[in-house]
């Protein structure tokens, strides 16, 4: 076993990383259904039949259709087309989850890096303050936020305005993470060698902290999205997020509204959204097991 | 307890008060950007608007002819008084709609408590005892697919199944199922026998939803604390001395499973008031969840500011008696 890592020192971190990611059968079908959505993202244009909420169907005299070949997901009562409008859905999905893990992760990647690595005073405040978004019951703080900016700004910002609301109001947790990394990893002979050396904070922090915690955020990143696409999806359900862009929660909440002998909607957009929440978390796990340095044999 | 114990909790309950003026400042001022509260109150009811008198009468009784700040130290006052003001549409006092909701909420979310802590705790275990069984790829299988899958969408499957196909269960409320009792005209016909039979009725399909919402993650924590503890030599000497394993798995390793417990169950305290949003609204239980999303709808500020300032102070407290709770089980935990 030993000969073996020896030959592979030479790999270089990413290599290694996923060689053990190809083992992982779970990471494996994650990645898959991952690329499969990615795709269907990327060519919703195509895949979809109608547009975006058309009612199109409806003169085509199809309303309220169970599923069938011309609509494989059913219709609604209103004749939408559920199939075209869960496709189209895929897009407003990775883009709150991708937008909103992005903004999320800067602001934690900044808050845990200065926490850890200052320590002290800084860390202090900076948990604090971590500590403040941590207590506040953050379903309701982002209804009423969603609520409330969307008449204040008007619809014209749309999903962006969910985006930015997750962003900002999701990253306390994986702050305290990023910053328990750091407290480790400053520790590291290493490191001090290389303060010993008399580089500044700025390179340190940025050629030896970052590319160390990178693992975490990764891993970390892809479980967030999964959590993102989920809370997106339960605004929207209660009502709560843009009328005007397509999205499964406002699928199922359509589909809620009519479900009596109306099941469709429900379980074919609910599995939709289910599979690829599943996706980023299998995902997140085969990432963890590749990535996280503690769990290596 | 001891001197030390109380300085942590008068220092703790000291940080609550800037952070409590904090966040309702924050509140108040985001409720403002939403819109003028007069134009709400007159949206519910536009016959206000033909009497001048009225009108001036109803911004005094909702305080809205003072300046902000002003408006804002009324309001703070009357929270500290315990008076909640009063909601837009009607006028009802917010404390009576919240003491109504509250103990909905609280019901279904202590029922859902005791199941999801049963249930983790056994399952838990046996996942931990046998690793990488089948039993234990099961359990890890079915927690995935349950962090992935929305809670609402679980409760409305659910309604398909057991309320729509069987006809089992009640879809929706908290009292009153005619589907269950078909004989049953009117709740005032009832026995109380009956009424409770039809209230557990209504119970069984929110609280399993939230259950199952609660499961992944308490298996999950359970399992990997018991898979550390059951390493341990001290647990090997228990099994050497000759003690059945039922005593080595639930008298020695459990117990020291319990503090990340106490942290899991400190922490759903906190969000009890809270209540479940979500599940509340698919299952039209008269919660504090499903009248806070209601209120927010429809712009109801006092409503919203008092749910809001509630859960905040809730959930600062429970904090606190998580932290000690936290000591109690676990005596290597000091506080300072």
């Amino acid at each position: 076993m030993t000969v073996t890592i020896e030959k592979r020192r030479s790999a270089s971190q990413w290599a290694v990383a996923w060689r053990r990611f190809k083992r992982s059968k779970v990471g494996l079908i994650g990645l898959f259904i991952v690329g499969v959505y990615a795709f269907i993202g990327v060519f919703a244009p195509f895949i979809a039949r109608y547009e975006p909420g058309s009612v199109q169907p409806l003169f085509e005299g199809d309303a309220r259709q169970p599923p069938n070949w011309k609509h494989p997901f059913g219709t609604t009562s209103e004749g939408r087309d559920v199939f075209s409008d869960a496709v189209w859905g895929t897009i407003a999905a990775f883009y709150v989850g991708l937008g909103a893990t992005g903004i999320s992760m800067g602001i934690a990647l900044v808050i845990g890096l200065a926490a850890g690595y200052f320590g002290r005073r800084i860390d202090d405040a900076l948990m604090r303050f971590a500590e403040v978004f941590l207590v506040l019951p953050f379903l309701l703080i982002i209804l009423v936020l969603s609520r409330i900016l969307a008449l204040a700004v008007g619809a014209g910002l749309g999903l962006t305005i969910i985006v930015l609301i997750l962003g900002i109001f999701g990253w306390a947790g994986n702050a305290r993470l990023i910053r328990g990394e750091v407290l480790r990893i400053r520790e590291l002979e290493f490191i001090q060698a290389e303060r010993c050396l008399g580089a500044s904070s700025v390179r340190i922090i940025f050629r030896h902290v970052l590319p160390n915690v990178l693992p975490l955020i990764i891993v970390v990143s892809s479980l967030l999205i999964a959590t993102n696409i989920l809370v997106e999806a339960a605004i929207s359900f209660l009502g709560f997020g843009d009328p005007n862009t397509v999205t499964w929660g406002q699928l199922l909440n359509i589909g809620f509204v009519n479900i009596v002998g109306e099941w469709w909607t429900e379980i074919s957009v609910g599995l939709m959204l289910l599979l690829c929440v599943l996706g980023f978390n299998l995902l997140g796990d085969g990432l963890s097991d590749a990535l996280n340095p503690r769990l290596r044999e | 307890m001891t001197l030390s114990v109380w300085k942590y909790v008068l220092r703790r309950l000291l940080f609550m008060i800037p952070m409590f003026v904090g966040i309702s400042i924050l509140v108040f001022l985001l409720m403002y950007a939403a819109g003028d509260p007069l134009q709400i109150i007159i949206r519910g009811n536009p016959k206000i608007l033909q009497n001048p008198v009225f009108l001036e009468s109803i911004k005094a009784y909702y305080g809205l002819d003072k300046s902000l700040p002003e408006q804002y130290l009324r309001w703070l006052w009357n929270f500290l008084n315990l008076n909640l003001g009063n909601s837009v549409y009607g006028g009802r006092p917010v404390n009576l709609l919240v003491g109504a909701w509250f103990w909905e909420t609280v019901k279904l979310q202590l029922v859902a408590l005791a199941f999801s802590l049963a249930l983790s705790i056994y399952v838990g275990i046996l996942s931990a005892r046998k690793q990488y069984s089948k039993t234990d790829t099961a359990v890890t299988t079915i927690s995935i697919f349950g962090i992935s899958m929305p809670v609402f969408w679980f409760g409305i499957i659910l309604i398909l199944v057991f309320s729509f196909t069987l006809g089992w269960l009640p879809s929706s409320g908290a009292y009153g199922a005619t589907r269950v009792w078909p004989s049953l005209k009117t709740v005032a016909e009832a026995t109380p026998t009956e009424l409770l039979v039809d209230h557990v009725l209504h119970l069984v399909l929110p609280s399993l939803v939230l259950t199952y919402a609660n499961l992944a993650l308490y298996v999950r924590i359970i399992r990997s604390n018991m898979l550390e503890v059951l390493r341990q030599d001290y647990i090997l000497a228990a099994r050497a001395s000759g003690l059945p394993e039922r005593k080595v798995l639930y008298s020695h390793a459990f117990r020291n499973v319990l503090s990340p417990l106490v942290t899991l169950v400190g922490l759903y305290f906190a969000g009890i008031v809270a209540g479940a949003p979500i599940t509340e609204t698919v299952f039209s239980w008269p919660g504090l969840g499903r009248f806070y999303v209601q209120a927010t709808l429809g712009l109801d500020f006092p409503v919203i500011m008092g749910i809001t300032m509630i859960i905040v102070v809730m959930t600062l407290v429970a904090n606190i008696v998580a932290d000690l709770a936290y000591a109690v089980v676990d005596p290597r935990v000091r506080i300072e």
